[in-house]
């Protein structure tokens, strides 16, 4: 009987109060594709991080061939050949694909023998059936080929567990089918392959068997043949308790206010039309890559579409830049808070008025008092924690850092409120008071587009959703009738 | 993909404590200064005297009154090292105004040379905001260019001005007061009030402080940026006019090394070359604590070489100081 390329038992891990994964058995066999299955914090990259060697289980026991994981450390996991793609890119562009595959281990003592390097190059370019030149700089590639790249360096020295992470989840369509190639040649060798994603159709081409995660435990090994992706999905959703009520009665939407059609965003959107309505929570429902970032970033006027427009009360806004959008009263909140969102060394006060200085300032001077009253009303009504609104607002926990970043558009009177996964990385209590925050905006006649990758969230606070699959509109449902099960199918499954 | 941890939350008294790294810092400095003081007063005769620290103060006139801009420009994470041959620059050009270009009164050409100051500032200003070219080139391309048209208008020699009272009173002083050095602490007050009160000032410290965070707020980060140089330049042009009362000319090789001192005393008076923090009453601290050791030196009668040394050594100690006391108050945002 061979050995599994890898085994867990009786993983168990623990951060702080949080069971990130309980008792899980797993076991992958050489030249298997396995999806790994489930939503967002279910415990499929734990799970990796203990496979890689990136983490130790509080309890349990790891194999790699038949080898225990004694140490877990990365080298220790690479010693035993497991290998990880994930989906940000570590090449270094400025360096030749060669350069780059043998990174650390560029052959030769001392002088790095060019010719052999090629040489080995182009074997492993073959291996996955690459046809690049290695010569050529990574930053003159496609995404796809850099991604192809990395693929190539994990697999050139023969491991035994590949890991892929998120791998098609920047691609478009017929990039797709190159990774998919490249795995199939990969399993072919007798490596195997751990699929991390979303889109199913991708899954369905690619493995043969998934497993899926909620939650922490294994709750199905599952042949995919014989799987419907209603099955998937109920499994990775389980019984939805939720302790926050959904929203009973949709609100009544006002006039519209923002107007999205025809939109084009290569590779990301395909014909979006959209209507966002003052008085309306807007949810866009979509997983990792389905373009709702990019959707924002064009409503925002960040971007310029390939086709279609965006209008704001008729004024055009797609590719005329933020100033315009904002001066019409849009506010974004970004879905990166701590690169995009705060100013982290300044208070939580100074981040506030940020986007509205003329309002707490005369003739360029600020008025220590305005700013003081903002912060505290934004306190109050937040319930924004902090021992001093002047408290440097990157040692804030992350939900009342979200707090601050919607309450600066807020400030600034924002009507058409556009939040990027305003819950993520957020607690609990947080959340449900964001979710509360959001409602009694629409309740005052504002816009909210909320766009989230965890469908559990939309139906506790949106009015109406939308939901993105492949950068389309596939699907539309109204409060109360919004159910969490039918978000993921539309958002996962085949067109 | 998630994090399942849930972002630490730093202890509040962590927090606090970071927060007053800067106050830190300005406190550890203040004492070094007095001990240093204290230390030159007690072992020589010349150092504690009225007119020696009336010097010393002029002295770190020539530094300061383009250190308050300093500040602000390495507070929104750029650097100008273009001030000395700025400063160079613009006395010869106040020179040549008021002589052979024209023989133009003295407050016309004052006032010329100031627009001039700001002008080349703020394109400065747009070459890095709106093309991305790192200010460290952009201003190395001037601190070349400016000393070299400097040298090339005047043949390397001094350009005289005639005999005006104002630039010999600019250049001299007032009682036993280096104008200057009034000079110096009114633009203090006013640049203080500035980072710290006003729109603009809040501003460079967004951009610096995150300047995606900023733009994505709605802060005109290229104007931000713009007006930052320009004042510099005009700061720059302002020295010069300083230089040029004390020299009565124009001199193309005057303030060479400034751009040095500058950025020693913003750096040791506790600013990030990162961006973000900094106070203009780390960088009067770190003024006075340079100009106060190389005049020590002098007086010792160190071999002048070997200030450069000291110079070296002690904004690197400060530096590595200021690092230590941001690392011990807990998870750097860094």
């Amino acid at each position: 009987m061979t050995q599994p390329a890898a085994e867990v038992r009786g993983a168990t891990k623990t951060y702080g109060g949080v069971h990130a994964l309980v008792g899980v058995d797993f076991s992958v066999e050489p030249s298997e594709v396995r999806a790994l299955l489930g939503k967002n914090g279910a415990g499929k990259s734990t799970l990796i991080r203990l496979l890689s060697g990136a983490e130790s289980p509080d309890s349990g026991r790891v194999w790699i061939g038949g080898v225990e994981m004694e140490r877990s450390t990365v080298q220790e996991a690479h010693r035993l050949g497991v290998r990880t793609v994930y989906q940000e890119l570590t090449l270094i562009p400025g360096m030749t694909v060669a350069e780059n595959l043998f990174m650390a281990r560029w052959p030769g003592r001392g002088r790095i023998d060019h010719r052999r390097m090629e040489r080995d190059a182009r074997e492993a370019l073959d291996r996955i059936g690459l046809r690049i030149d290695p010569r050529s700089l990574v930053g003159q590639l496609s995404i796809a080929d850099r991604q192809l790249v990395e693929i190539a360096r994990a697999v050139h020295d023969d491991p035994r567990l590949l890991i892929l992470d998120e791998p098609t989840s920047s691609l478009a369509a017929a990039e797709v089918d190159r990774v998919v190639q490249a795995v199939a040649t990969i399993q072919k060798a007798g490596v195997a392959v751990i699929f991390v994603s979303h889109r199913v159709p991708e899954i369905r081409r690619v493995a043969s068997s998934a497993t899926v995660m909620r939650d922490g435990r294994k709750v199905g090994d599952l042949e995919l043949a014989a799987t419907s992706t209603v099955e998937m999905v109920d499994l990775m959703l389980g019984e939805t308790s939720q302790e926050t009520e959904r929203v009973a009665k949709p609100l009544t939407p006002g006039p519209v206010l923002a107007e999205v059609r025809g939109l084009d965003v290569e590779p990301k959107l395909h014909e979006v039309d959209l209507d966002i309505r003052a008085g309306e929570v807007l949810g866009i429902a979509g997983v990792l890559g389905s373009g709702r970032t990019e959707l924002l970033q064009v409503i925002a006027g960040l971007r310029a579409a390939d086709a279609g427009t965006v209008h704001i009360e008729g004024t055009r806004i797609d590719g005329r830049g933020l100033h315009r959008a904002l001066s019409l009263g849009v506010g974004l909140t970004p879905e990166d808070r701590k690169n995009d969102g705060i100013v982290p060394e300044m208070g939580m006060d100074e981040n506030l008025v940020l986007s509205d200085l003329g309002s707490v300032s005369t003739s360029g001077v600020l008025s220590k008092a305005k700013v003081s009253t903002a912060a505290r009303e934004a306190m109050e009504t937040m319930s924004i924690k902090t021992s001093s609104p002047h408290l440097a607002v990157g040692s804030l926990s992350g939900g009342n850092q979200q707090k601050v970043v919607i309450g600066r558009w807020i400030h600034a009177g924002s009507r058409l409120l556009l939040l990027d996964e305003p819950t993520r990385g957020v607690d609990v209590r947080a959340k449900a008071q964001i979710y509360a925050l959001v409602r009694r905006l629409a309740t005052q006649g504002k816009a909210v587009v909320f766009v989230s990758s965890e469908m559990e969230e939309l139906n506790l606070v949106c009015d109406r959703v939308v939901v993105l699959n492949h950068g389309r509109i596939t699907a539309e449902h109204h409060a109360p009738d919004i159910e969490t099960d039918q978000l993921l199918l539309a958002a996962i499954a085949e067109n | 993909m998630t994090t399942l941890k849930t972002e630490r939350t730093p202890s509040t008294a962590a927090a606090r404590a970071r927060m007053s790294t800067q106050q830190l810092n300005e406190s550890g400095l203040a004492v070094a200064l007095v001990a240093l003081v204290v230390l030159l007063a007690f072992t020589t005769d010349s150092f504690f005297t009225a007119s020696n620290l009336w010097n010393i103060l002029g002295d770190a006139a020539l530094v300061g009154i383009v250190a308050w801009a300093g500040t602000l420009v390495i507070v929104a994470g750029e650097i100008d090292i273009s001030v000395g041959p700025a400063v160079a620059f613009w006395g010869v050009i106040l020179a040549k105004l008021m002589g052979p270009w024209g023989g133009l009164p003295l407050a016309v050409a004052i006032v010329i040379t100031l627009i001039g100051g700001l002008l080349v500032g703020a394109f400065a200003g747009w070459l890095r905001g709106q093309f991305g070219v790192p200010s460290f080139i952009v201003t190395l391309g001037l601190w070349s260019a400016l000393r070299g048209l400097a040298q090339f208008m005047t043949d390397a020699l001094p350009v005289p001005i005639q005999d005006s009272s104002f630039l010999d009173r600019l250049g001299g002083k007032i009682g036993p007061v280096p104008t200057a050095a009034i000079l110096l602490f009114v633009l203090f007050f006013v640049f203080a009030f500035v980072a710290r009160s006003t729109s603009f000032g809040r501003s460079v410290y967004a951009v610096g402080g995150n300047a995606r965070a900023a733009g994505l707020s709605g802060i005109r980060v290229l104007r931000v940026r713009v007006v930052l140089f320009a004042t510099s330049g005009l700061m720059a042009a302002l020295l010069g006019i300083v230089y040029a009362g004390r020299l009565s000319s124009g001199n193309s090789g005057a303030a060479q090394g400034l751009e040095f001192s500058v950025i020693a005393a913003v750096v040791v008076g506790g600013t990030a070359l990162s961006g973000g923090r900094g106070s203009m009453l780390g960088t009067l601290l770190g003024v006075l604590f340079i100009t106060v050791i190389g005049n020590g030196l002098i007086i010792w009668g160190v071999n002048s070489f070997f200030q450069d040394v000291v110079r070296g050594a002690l904004i690197v100690l400060a530096v590595l100081i200021n690092t230590l006391l941001g690392r011990r108050s807990g998870a750097g945002v860094d």
